[in-house]
């Protein structure tokens, strides 16, 4: 009976946390890609980005099944490989993270721009590397934005539901995650399943909320160091 | 040695100067929006110039002829930002110690200590940015740029959010960084008094150009023209002629006084008989004498505002022809008994204080 409802959490976390360590790097190297490029496809790109925030995930996974499909781009590519994503676990990965992107970029742009210009001029007159500046001086203050970001992309891609039934359908055991659980539940009529899955969602939601709120924290307070009185010179 | 000529055009102005320092403390002052800070940024390779050349001792840091524009990284230039921009989650030590992690972990202790102890900040090597007050942030933004070594120290406007108690001595400490660092330094200020207090040269900017670079009592003595005259605070610019030169002295024909001054002149390119020029003299050179002489002048106060040590006044020249003339003056309260509004005196303007600027 456990195995019911055991089996799209397990699911739903091994995605979650692969789409959101995808997002989380992609979308901290989008950011800091973007903060350079002055190009004239600037907001064009920015856009693209943004995209999959603003269309139906419907849309979402009916673009991310074109282009995977036996006869789009990545799919022929991939089947070169003998390999093929749709309707598989993989597939409910790419859903995820597609649609949560948008969130972890839109974040860690704002997170690098607060980071003041100055603070990485300084460490470059100290000869400090590109990397290393970004590594030790820039991530460090965003730090506390991109976390929230990753939060949010991490809730983002536990509620994904149109785009992955599209993108990856539902095969319990392999593609079911919980959303997509709960909606067949509930048009199955079995409430105890219902039940079960939505006091999961709930709990894993309480806890995220926890950790947005500590890490929004840390960013109006730039860390949790304690204030001592000021010297007087 | 410290070559510059650089060109930028900006929105608003086009940034075109030229100078060079040698081993010595450069003061650059004028108005906001006058390329200071520009010029700072450009000789750190923080932002490019349009052309020009910059040449750092041996090392030509920027060329545009040759393409040489080399990164911050490799220029060795020292920068303390106007709001000290120190790593917030860096430790004081962890912030100097930042430019030199390329030396072995004893030599960085030993360095950072050093540094922490001229600075006057040993105890609060453990403590955070956010945890010192402004001028402890500023010794720290100093000892980080010095502990590289740096061939050139550039600082922008270092103590203008300083308080004044803070700034005068941060100044004194500043005077004796040069015990131990013989490099260039170059630092932005508006404030004239401050500029003069701690450089040996002063550059006078404004609208992205250099009017004058010349040492510090150069540019006072004898500002180039009206406008370094005005940047400097001369407050009385009196337009006349070239009427008799005889000696080192110089008479210049001044139609709005209706009389003749006599200016001691300084330098050895003297002004041409019937040149137009400008007198200028300073408020606090202006005297106040109870009997026509030389150079003077009756006048009437017409307003005084009392200064801390000194009182400013205004006088209203009186006479037939030099009547409206505004003069302004600024006495010490030790040296003159205060004037109070309406009275009438003379004002001597002594020869060797008064400048010819030829504009």
């Amino acid at each position: 009976m456990a195995e019911t409802y055991l089996s799209p959490l397990w699911i739903s976390l091994k995605t979650v946390l692969t789409a959101t360590a995808i997002t989380f790097f992609l979308g901290i190297a989008a950011a800091r890609w973007m903060a350079r490029y002055q190009g004239k496809f600037r907001n064009l790109i920015d856009g693209i980005f943004i995209l999959p925030l603003v269309l139906p995930p419907t849309v979402v996974g009916l673009g991310l099944l074109l282009l995977f499909g036996i006869h789009g781009p990545l799919g022929k590519l991939l089947l070169l490989f003998g390999a093929s994503v749709v309707f598989s676990w993989p597939a409910t990965v790419i859903a995820a993270a597609v649609v949560a992107f948008p969130l972890m970029y839109m974040t860690a742009c704002g997170a690098f721009e607060q980071v003041e210009i100055n603070i990485e001029n300084a460490a470059r007159t100290l000869g400090a590397s590109e990397w290393r500046i970004f590594w030790s001086v820039t991530l460090p203050l965003a730090l506390p934005g991109v976390a929230a970001g990753a939060i949010l992309s991490l809730a983002r891609s536990l509620g994904e539901f149109g785009a992955t039934l599209m993108l990856a359908g539902s095969i319990p055991g392999r593609t079911t995650t919980i959303p997509i659980a709960i909606y067949f539940a509930v048009e199955a009529g079995d409430n105890h399943q219902t039940i079960m899955l939505v006091l999961i969602v709930l709990a894993v939601a309480f806890g995220l909320l926890a950790a947005l709120a500590y890490w929004k924290r840390r960013a109006t307070n730039t860390g949790n160091i304690p204030l001592v009185p000021q010297d007087i010179d | 040695m410290l070559e510059v000529r650089i060109r930028k055009n900006l929105p608003g102005f086009n940034l075109d100067v030229a100078f060079a320092v040698n081993q010595e403390i450069l003061a650059v002052i004028g108005p906001s929006g006058s390329g200071k800070t520009m010029t700072m940024l450009c000789i750190a390779g923080l932002i490019p110039p349009d052309e020009g050349y910059i040449k750092l001792n041996s090392k030509v840091l920027y060329d545009s002829d040759s393409d040489i524009n080399l990164p911050p990284q490799q220029r060795r230039v020292g920068f303390v930002f106007q709001n000290y921009a120190l790593f917030p989650h860096l430790t004081v030590r962890d912030n100097i110690a930042f430019g030199i992690r390329h030396l072995s972990r004893q030599d960085v202790e030993e360095k950072v200590g050093q540094l922490l102890d001229k600075m006057h900040i040993q105890e609060l090597g453990h403590r955070y940015p956010r945890q010192l007050s402004a001028g402890q942030q500023q010794r720290v933004a100093l000892g980080r740029a010095l502990a590289p070594e740096p061939d050139v120290l550039l600082m922008d406007e270092p103590f203008s959010a300083l308080d004044t108690h803070v700034k005068e001595r941060l100044e004194r400490e500043l005077l004796n960084l040069q015990q131990f660092y013989q490099g260039n330094i170059l630092f932005v200020t508006h404030d004239l008094s401050e500029g003069y207090k701690l450089s040996s040269k002063i550059a006078v900017y404004e609208s992205g150009r250099i009017l004058q670079c010349e040492s510090k009592q150069q540019v006072i003595a004898a500002p180039a023209n009206r406008t370094v005259a005005r940047l400097t605070g001369v407050r009385n610019l009196i337009a006349g002629s070239v009427a008799e030169i005889e000696g080192s002295s110089v008479w210049v024909a001044v139609p709005g006084l209706g009389g003749r001054l006599r200016v001691a002149a300084r330098d050895a390119a003297q002004p041409a008989i019937g040149q137009q020029v400008t007198v200028g003299i300073r408020a606090e050179y202006v005297q106040v004498a109870d009997h026509p002489d030389e150079n003077t002048f009756p006048g009437k106060v017409s307003q005084a505002v009392e200064g801390v040590s000194s009182i400013n006044y205004c006088f209203r020249l009186q006479g037939d022809t030099a009547a409206g003339y505004d003069l302004e003056a600024s006495l010490s309260k030790s040296e003159a008994p205060p004037i109070s509004s309406g009275q009438s005196c003379y004002l001597r303007l002594p020869p060797d204080r008064l400048c010819i600027i030829r504009d």
